[in-house]
């Protein structure tokens, strides 16, 4: 489906900006949720993610000694920044992504990866214990995810034989749902975006009855707040990829509603499962098993495609 | 990074202030990279001077000021307390106030345990089993609150018995709430042994051998973890415990996982030993007369907290205040347990290492160190008050 608005609406209201925030939240109070019945807690309001957002954006902020001024202030503004930009990729609430060229994968890739780095950065930008051992660790959990994921994400890429968002998208309505024929991929994909997100069981970076809130412990105020949309940001972007992807792609909102909606509540089981791994289990994780899953995939899709044509 | 110019080091700081501590402590934690090279541990930011407290408090006044002084393992201190006065006041107690007492500190172990199944779990960021095992403890604070009227303090204990009945409608309670919490721990015993995130967490995690144990003075589940066969209901019974003797439960490997099982195992233990209780239950009185004034003497008692061996030393000097009470708590005991282990260790292990031997940090805090100008070594009254404000300004 196209959308026939001017790009200002496109960039600043939908399927961009407020949107996209928006969506974000909600999305953020269904994970909460779905976790918090797993574990048979209540869970929050619906308004709770947005109240958060308000509180944090009335407090004060402060910047703790130590720090550089304009990159404290300025990493979560580059964070918030990149992942909506990325959002404007992808087929946002299934409609046709608002902006598409050759290639725009790789950039959605490295949009999304910025943001990671930017947590990163504004911990080793302070001298609290806590902020810099999680930075190292979060700094160290991205080089374990990062590569099984881009692999996980080519799998459907090299399927289509195009690098293009929309057109993976339209080959994946059009053809046998890609979780049926690259089932591994579908795996290492889901799990790498909660490795991305930073969700239980990979919150090593931010495990709080270790480095209390890792990266962030000295963010308060605006810059938390803003960190905190850019995830919810990511999280909905990554759920529209996968989705598009392998879940035989998103054609119109309601096919982005549910497809979500069934990711969601698998990374929210996902989550209530697991006991929290420790930094160096999610680096062996990822490599023994993530970075090799991931290529075994690639390697069948290649040969598949060299050898399907014989038929 | 001001310590790092100093020494080279990078130490963590844990505490007092911590999302990982549910009390104030104070640990230095000097990491290289994820790996723990040093650790220390600084304690007594609750000390509250109870010990100092009871000097001037009745022998009755001080059984309510004892059962404070832990919120978890409350009835098994005043248990402590006033089986030791009973000594020294050569009273006996009725067999049926030494079953209650027992059912209740039973009934506590199961309620301490479970709490420190959630507590451990959330420290290996589990926080699925946390919710469970608290939500599941509910059904032993249930049956407190019915049996005594309170959650916390159940208040079980007077010199010379109980305060209170078990009557067959509360017996009924009592046991379908075990059948319940059985059914639960047997869950948890699967949980544990066989989730295999959660073994990554637990197995071959701080090791402690069976010498180790005994040579760092470990108490409780933590030693019983390593293979030390120490258990006061065991070695040294008292109330109901020397009619209805328990099983020792012991674990050979040392390690986290040990130490979850060994618990576990022992809730499976508490509801066998309260159900045959409830089964034989001897009748007779609840309480006899005790003096108000306690003859002159020294004695001590030891009994089997949650955490492990707790101490009571009481001094009577005839008068209806005792003279000196001194405690030992089995936290203190597990301490250096916990700094020997430390090392070599992942900081991400420390919080489960830590939570490992229970520790009830403002039940050990006995002292508190002062580094003081004034040098002499007696203070006055008046001293000792400067010095408070000066300390809090």
């Amino acid at each position: 489906m196209n959308l026939p608005l001017p790009s200002i609406i496109l960039l600043l209201f939908f399927p961009g900006g407020l949107f996209l925030l928006a969506s974000g939240l909600v999305y953020e109070w269904a994970d909460r949720k779905l976790v918090a019945r797993f574990q048979n807690r209540i869970g929050p309001r619906w308004f709770q993610p947005l109240a958060d957002v308000f509180k944090l954006l009335s407090k004060e902020e402060i910047v703790p000694s130590g720090a550089i001024r304009g990159l404290f202030h300025g990493l979560p503004i580059i964070a918030l920044a990149s992942a909506l930009t990325a959002a404007l990729y992808v087929p946002l609430a299934g409609f046709n992504a608002s902006y598409s060229f050759k290639g725009d994968l790789i950039v959605v890739f490295y949009l999304l990866s910025a943001l990671t780095i930017c947590i990163g950065l504004a911990g080793a930008n302070n001298i609290s214990r806590f902020s810099l051992i999680g930075a190292t660790r979060t700094l160290t959990q991205i080089f374990s995810y990062e590569a099984p994921f881009l692999l996980a994400l080519l799998g459907p890429a090299i399927a289509t034989g195009s690098w293009n968002i929309s057109e993976i998208n339209a080959y994946a309505q059009e053809n046998i749902w890609m979780i049926l024929a690259q089932p591994i991929g579908f795996i290492v994909a889901l799990i790498g975006l909660m490795g991305k997100l930073e969700l239980p069981p990979f919150d090593a970076p931010e495990a709080e009855t270790e480095i209390v809130a890792g990266a962030l412990t000295e963010y308060s105020g605006r810059g938390l707040a803003l960190f905190r949309i850019g995830k919810d940001v990511e999280l909905v972007i990554g759920l529209t990829l996968i989705s598009a992807f392998y879940l035989g792609g998103l054609a119109n909102p309601l096919d982005f509603l549910w497809k979500t909606a069934i990711l969601l509540l698998v990374t929210a089981g996902l989550q209530s499962l697991f006991a929290r791994l420790r930094i160096d289990q999610t680096v062996g994780m990822w490599w023994r098993v993530g970075a090799l899953l991931g290529l075994l995939q690639l390697l069948a899709i290649i040969l598949g495609r060299q050898i399907s044509p014989l038929f | 990074m001001p310590t790092q110019e100093q020494n080279q080091k990078f130490i963590v700081p844990i505490g007092p202030q911590h999302p990982a501590l549910k009390e104030p402590g104070h640990f230095e934690f000097t990491v290289d990279g994820e790996i723990v090279t040093g650790a220390s541990v600084r304690l007594g930011y609750v000390h509250r001077g109870i010990e100092k407290g009871t000097e001037d408090r009745t022998w009755t006044q001080n059984v309510y000021l004892l059962e404070r002084i832990c919120g978890i393992c409350s009835h098994v201190h005043v248990t402590a307390y006033v089986v030791a006065v009973e000594q020294l006041a050569k009273v006996q107690v009725p067999p049926r106030a030494e079953a209650i007492r027992t059912i209740v500190a039973e009934l506590e172990r199961i309620h301490s345990h479970m709490l420190w199944l959630g507590v451990a779990a959330h420290e290996g960021g589990f926080d699925s089993l946390f919710m469970y095992s608290w939500r599941d403890r509910e059904t032993v604070m249930d049956i407190l609150e019915t049996i005594s009227g309170n959650r916390v303090h159940y208040s079980a204990n007077i010199l010379g018995g109980v305060k209170f009945d078990i009557d067959d409608q509360k017996r009924d309670f009592i046991l379908k709430g075990l059948d319940f919490l059985e059914e639960r721990t047997n869950h948890y015993m699967k949980v544990v042994t066989t989730d295999e995130t959660f073994l990554g967490r637990t197995r071959d995690v701080g090791i402690m051998t069976k010498e180790q144990a005994i040579e760092l003075g470990a108490v409780g589940p933590t030693a019983r973890a390593s293979g030390v066969t120490i258990d006061i209901r065991d070695s040294a019974p008292y109330s109901a415990y020397k009619t209805f003797p328990i099983n020792v439960i012991t674990d050979e490997t040392g390690d986290l996982l040990a130490r979850f099982v060994v618990r576990i195992k022992e809730l499976l233990e508490s509801y066998r030993l309260i159900r045959e209780i409830l089964d034989h239950m001897p009748e007779g009185e609840l309480a006899v007369r005790v003096p108000r004034r306690i003859p002159a003497g020294e004695t001590i008692h030891r009994v089997e907290a949650p955490r492990g061996e707790l101490f009571y030393y009481v001094k009577s000097n005839g008068g209806d205040k005792p003279e000196r009470i001194k405690v030992r708590t089995p936290s203190l005991c597990n301490w250096s347990s916990v700094i020997n282990f430390a090392v070599g260790h992942k900081l991400a292990d420390m919080p489960m290492i830590l939570a490992g031997i229970d520790p009830c940090f403002s039940c050990n805090d006995r002292l508190i160190k002062i580094r003081r100008d004034n040098q002499s070594q007696v203070w006055t009254w008046e001293d000792l008050r400067l010095h408070g404000i000066e300390y809090y300004r």
